[in-house]
């Protein structure tokens, strides 16, 4: 007897050819059948009017730290997520010696913006220092399935100790990372990350930026031996940059035959001819042979900050930054209040910079601590202002002071919200559809219902993608790029990852506030919509009906091989 | 290749040594260089990164 059928639904395989009628059958965690009619099994799923597809793939997440305290890497899988690659821009949890998970930790903290008192109370090392006990460590305990990179930063401070962070690496560190890196993919590692962005909490360059091509290129060397991938996170902000760095990626991919992928890779109308550039750029690489993915997200840019606590919206005002950076809350009102002068200036100048659409006039209030104040959830801070006769700095630090620093602010669409160029963008043969980062920037926006989105918004929407071309987006392309052998397709012999959903109603619900992880403090997430059931290696790990089942625990590493 | 001609720094290279290196002819090579890489002038404290790219050409015009 089968173990589960899902029967009589619309079957989209993952392949991009058109859908069809018929069973999905399931036994030891793999496909059996697909098409036809399944004979008797002992669970039963009625798909019928609904699409039964590959569970989707997220290629650019930061779960590192949410897998070691949350299985199921709530709520990803309910949209339809079965596995994930998390360790992206250079920060894996492995390999890191003892004496340096204390700097590791504030580093990912901030750059992936974990709050500290979740990361402390959830990530407990128990795996030691290696990267292989740290796979066998999150294997005992999770619902969805983990390809992990290995990030380039965490190598350099294994090796290289404090240096990282100082010089380039000479002829015997570069031995020693290439020889480390070996034994990582060895493990089952899916390939390397690295920055050339990030900054730590004290603004140094993170280690990653501090190695040489001839390093990269090394690394590279060893990534071509297991076929393994390259991803970076470039200089997104500047189409030049971004172009010389695609120019980098493939003179490596060439040289190697490595895959490698760049993210993220936003549209703003403001730069609509930059990224035609980019992309003028990725089919050159293309042409050449070149395998560079750029990574295209679905969502629009949303950011909500409070002033409670560090954000990124607070990053470029160090004033701003030092007051959200201290964790007395009684310390940090005070200091608040005594620093007012300067911390109005940088709001008032961050308003004033040409060309800046993050100006503080364009902040609306989310939410407020007291009623009184509840006029003002929906209304911008440049009406409020003129309302009162008041700068745009002093109105925030007024506000910030009636309300205790609680007042939740939102910088809507910021960009990447043109659907119609966003979805040609996404439908473009070259680009990777990913860059989620879930698990990171918690609390400034949710990282979660992004796979819904795609097809509320650019299926049903715009219509600048099929049914069957998104479900490929999602499924076979990232399988296919990652090397996630057995994965992204719905044939005989491949692992059950199935998601079975409503082609008329899958999306993203609104974005909601949320306390359920460790430690105080709020991180936003989206439930999912239209979904209804998701089955990872055979099992069926969420249901519309059930929920959560409670002690699935069928992910597994998956690795390339 | 669509990208503007640049160079990574070489070891012990700051500004001053790459743009003698890369633009021997030009004077005040050095200057030319920063006002070409904006990105670096941003971040003058830390200096030169060994990843960093370095256009050795000027930008595109608008």
């Amino acid at each position: 007897m089968l173990d589960l059928v899902i029967r009589n639904g619309f079957i989209v395989d993952g392949s991009g050819l058109p859908g069809r009628n018929g069973d999905v059958s399931v036994k030891g965690g793999k496909v059996v059948s697909v098409g036809g009619r399944a004979g008797e099994a002992q669970r039963v799923i009625d798909a019928t009017g609904r699409v039964v597809a590959p569970g989707f793939i997220d290629p650019h997440t930061h779960y590192d730290a949410q897998l070691c305290f949350d299985p199921y890497a709530f709520p990803a899988i309910e949209h339809g997520v079965t596995t994930v690659v998390p360790g992206n821009c250079s920060l894996s949890l492995a390999p890191l010696r003892i004496d340096q998970r204390d700097s590791f930790s504030r580093m990912f903290r901030l750059i992936e913006e974990m709050p500290e008192a979740a990361f402390d109370a959830g990530v407990d090392w128990r795996w030691g220092e290696g990267f292989s006990g740290w796979l066998d460590a999150l294997e005992q305990n999770i619902a969805l399935n983990v390809a992990p990179l290995v990030g380039h930063s965490v190598l350099r401070m294994y090796v290289m100790g404090p240096e990282a962070q100082r010089r380039a690496a000479d002829a015997a560190e570069i031995r020693a990372m290439a020889d480390l890196l070996r034994v990582c993919l060895e493990a089952g590692a899916v390939g390397l990350s690295t920055s050339f962005v990030d900054i730590d909490e004290h603004y140094r360059p993170v280690p990653s930026r501090w190695a040489a091509p001839a390093e990269l290129d090394a690394l590279s060397a060893v990534l071509g031996e297991r076929d393994a991938v390259l991803q970076i996170v470039h200089e997104f902000y500047d189409t030049e940059l971004t172009i010389a760095r695609i120019e980098q990626l493939a003179e490596l991919s060439l040289r190697h035959g490595i895959t490698t992928t760049l993210s993220p890779l936003f549209h703003t109308n403001g730069n609509n001819a930059g990224v035609q550039r980019v992309m003028a750029a990725v089919e050159a690489a293309r042409a050449r042979g070149a395998a560079v993915w750029p990574q295209v997200q679905t969502r629009p840019i949303d950011i909500s900050f409070t002033l409670e606590q560090r954000s990124l919206m607070l990053l470029t005002m160090p004033a701003w930054w030092k007051v959200a950076s201290i964790r007395d809350h009684a310390e940090k009102l005070a200091a608040v209040a005594a620093g007012r002068d300067a911390l109005v200036a940088e709001m008032n100048a961050m308003s004033r910079r040409p060309n800046g659409g993050l100006g503080a006039g364009g902040f609306v209030v989310r939410d407020v601590v007291h009623a009184r104040n509840n006029d003002l959830i929906g209304r911008n801070i440049d009406d409020i202002s003129r309302e009162r006769g008041t700068s745009h700095g002093d109105t925030v630090v007024d506000l910030a002071l009636d309300e205790d620093l609680g007042t939740w602010f939102i910088r809507a669409s910021i960009g990447h919200d043109n659907s119609p160029v966003v979805g040609d963008l996404l439908a473009h043969p070259f680009v990777h559809v990913g860059a989620s980062d879930g698990g990171a920037h918690v609390g400034s926006f949710s990282t979660f219902g992004d796979t819904g989105y795609l097809f509320s918004e650019f299926v049903r929407g715009t219509k600048s993608l099929s049914l069957e071309a998104a479900v490929k987006k999602i499924t076979l392309d990232p399988a296919s790029i990652w090397g996630l052998k057995g994965r992204g397709l719905l044939a005989a012999g491949n692992a059950a990852d199935v998601v079975v959903f409503d082609a008329d109603h899958i999306g993203r619900g609104p974005e909601i506030a949320s306390d359920d992880f460790p430690g105080e403090g709020v991180r936003w997430i989206r439930r999912q919509e239209g979904v209804d059931a998701v089955v990872v290696n055979g099992d069926i790990t969420w249901s519309a009906d059930a929920g959560y089942a409670p002690e699935v625990r069928a992910g597994v590493i998956a690795t390339r091989d | 290749m669509t990208a503007r001609q640049f160079v990574f720094p070489q070891a012990g290279d700051d500004l001053a040594t790459l743009a003698a290196r890369e633009l021997p002819d030009l004077a005040d090579a050095a200057q030319q260089l920063l006002s070409w890489n904006l990105h670096l002038a941003a971040r003058r404290s830390t200096g030169l990164l060994p990843s960093d790219v370095v256009f050795t050409e000027p930008p595109p015009a608008r």
